[in-house]
């Protein structure tokens, strides 16, 4: 744990768990109609005591509206990455456990993936299906799929590779339980790490998706979307890019730092020059 | 030359997969071409005819073989939205983005490089720490929050530059560039911060090497162990994940292109998705993914050509 116990640890985890915190606790607390309710007489009400972070152009509360918007950027983020590496994980440890031509074949085909850009399989899958929330995770998880599967397959050909699998081969165990005992306890720190930091770009790629208008719709509060309907009124209501564009910055930062650190941890081997 | 080949065999191959995932994943779609064509409200009987008419009821396999078969003598299509033919349409986006894509690449490299040389060679010191830092916030920002901020920095509050639209090199190769100046800075700011964050790493592991240290030993002076040195090793592995990003660029560009209303390949095809033009995004997801693959292809032959101590079969 005393890899966490420096700047850049302790910045990584206070930021992600106050977003984690308010992700969970904002919705219980804030009555869902402070974030939607409007008022004609405050539209783009510069940052106040009483509208904390400005109001928008429709005279909402920004604050309310930033706070809300967590749940939905954490609720996409996470299940999309939890998607994409329970489809990974299977394909990545068959891959680079079993080899030979399965290998080829999937590793083919995931090279392929690699060649569409993330944002741009995202973005066609969500057109595809309707944008929604669920279209989105599933759009964002999907896209991450191919990245996952890649990174796990490399861990499992490398645990597939030690004297112990083999020792465990050699006495007769089965693939089925080598893969349970020996393989997944042993992949997992760096795929945890890779999650965490997969988050990170889901964060960002929900954003991007609103901002679009192929994500999160409204009247749900997203900070892409809420990016998006600033852009009319930058010159008069800065602050209607600034405070969601500063929540997203902060959330991935976090999400970045605590990966890091998380890295340096779990997964020392991978450590950036040593 | 058995490298060069098996490369194109493989490429070849892969151009192929890439044409079966973008028709399959635009082929989940609900709706169709002809329901597109003549609107959700159109007579049954109608739509039932202009589908049989377009072999729309024909089995996908018939389907997709007709459309690889168009694309490969040249038959693109038209597009639903745009009225126009898809190929020459494409080849004009694609050179408005090339301009960006190009500019911002060069805009990433020409600023990561120092910075991640002088973060490793620092390590561990306040450059080091600041430049890190600074890599980290510029990874952490949307880049179309980046474009926000440029947009109200030069065009709003400065005046300095355009803040939307696109202008045809060939007809004002100035005017083009100021125009695709902004798009290419936001995006390059993003890059700049994974190639620095790259360029540090990699330099790290090469500074802590063994020849680096003969090479001070023997009194070499530290701007040549570093420069010449050092990142003479560093700059192939840094053009590799360079070469990667070309990727990363073609879909931030949609995002990008939209917000500056830079009629490029990214604003095409989003204007294809927003209207679900089916035959358009078809063609636009296969380019932009035939692209990437292609640029990632000559990144690794030029590595090849320029490190000698790669000698493949």
């Amino acid at each position: 744990m005393k890899g966490f116990l420096n700047a850049k640890g302790l910045i990584g985890i206070v930021l992600v768990s106050a977003v984690l915190l308010i992700a969970i606790f904002a919705p219980m607390i804030i009555p869902a109609e402070f974030a939607t309710k409007m008022n004609m007489r405050a539209r783009l009400d510069p940052p106040s005591l009483e509208y904390l972070f400005g109001t928008d152009q429709l005279g909402r509360n920004m604050f309310y509206r930033v706070m809300l918007g967590a749940r939905t950027s954490l609720t996409i983020a996470v299940t999309a990455v939890a998607m994409s590496v329970a489809i990974g994980l299977p394909l990545g440890i068959i891959s680079g456990y079993f080899g030979g031509l399965t290998d080829n074949v999937l590793m083919r085909l995931v090279d392929t993936l690699l060649s569409f850009p993330a944002l741009l399989l995202a973005l066609t899958i969500s057109a595809v299906l309707g944008p929604n929330l669920q279209n989105t995770i599933i759009a964002i998880g999907i896209a991450f799929t191919p990245f996952l599967a890649r990174i796990i397959r490399g861990e499992a050909l490398r645990v597939t590779q030690m004297p112990y699998v083999e020792a465990a081969r050699a006495a007769g165990t089965t693939d089925a339980l080598i893969i349970l005992r020996h393989i997944l306890p042993n992949i997992m720190p760096p795929v945890i790490v890779q999650a965490t930091i997969s988050l990170a770009f889901a964060i960002l790629a929900e954003a991007g998706l609103s901002f679009l208008g192929l994500g999160t719709q409204p009247p749900r509060a997203s900070w892409g979307l809420m990016i998006q309907a600033s852009r009319d009124y930058l010159d008069v209501a800065p602050w209607t890019a600034l405070v969601p564009g500063a929540a997203v910055a902060l959330t991935v930062l976090g999400l970045n730092m605590f990966g890091d650190v998380l890295r340096d941890v779990l997964d020392p081997r991978a450590r950036a020059g040593g | 030359m058995i490298y060069l080949l098996n490369r194109s065999v493989s490429f070849a191959i892969t151009l192929l997969l890439i044409s079966v995932i973008t028709f399959a994943v635009t082929n989940i779609l609900p709706g169709d071409v002809a329901m597109m064509i003549m609107g959700t409200q159109s007579n049954p009987e109608a739509l039932a005819g202009l589908r049989e008419s377009l072999g729309l009821n024909d089995p996908l396999v018939t389907q997709y073989l007709r459309w690889i078969g168009g694309m490969l003598t040249g038959d693109w299509g038209t597009s639903l939205v745009f009225k126009e033919e898809i190929g020459p349409l494409l080849l004009q986006k694609m050179t408005a983005s090339s301009l960006i894509v190009v500019m911002s690449m060069t805009i990433a490299l020409t600023a990561a490089v120092p910075l991640g040389v002088w973060a490793a060679v620092h390590r561990d010191k306040w450059q080091d720490t600041a430049s890190s830092t600074t890599a980290l916030l510029g990874v952490s920002l949307p880049d179309f929050f980046w474009g926000i901020m440029l947009i109200l920095l030069f065009a709003r509050a400065l005046g300095w530059l355009p803040s939307s639209g696109f202008v045809d090199p060939g007809e004002d190769f100035l005017r083009a560039l100021k125009h695709a100046f902004l798009p290419s800075l936001a995006l390059g700011l993003g890059l700049m911060a994974h190639l620095t964050r790259m360029t540090r790493a990699t330099m790290t592991g090469i500074l802590a090497q063994e020849f680096i240290r003969v090479a001070r030993a023997k009194g070499l002076p530290e701007r040549t162990v570093v420069w010449r040195y050092g990142l003479a090793n560093a700059i192939g592995p840094v053009m590799t994940v360079a070469g990667l990003q070309v990727g990363y660029l073609f879909g931030s560009i949609i995002v990008m292109e939209s917000l500056f209303n830079y009629t490029g390949m990214g604003w095409l095809t989003y204007q294809a998705l927003l209207n679900r033009d089916i035959p358009l995004i078809q063609a636009s997801v296969f380019v932009i993914a035939a692209v990437v693959m292609l640029a990632n292809l000559i990144v690794d032959l030029a590595y090849v050509l320029v490190d000698p101590r790669i000698r493949l079969g």
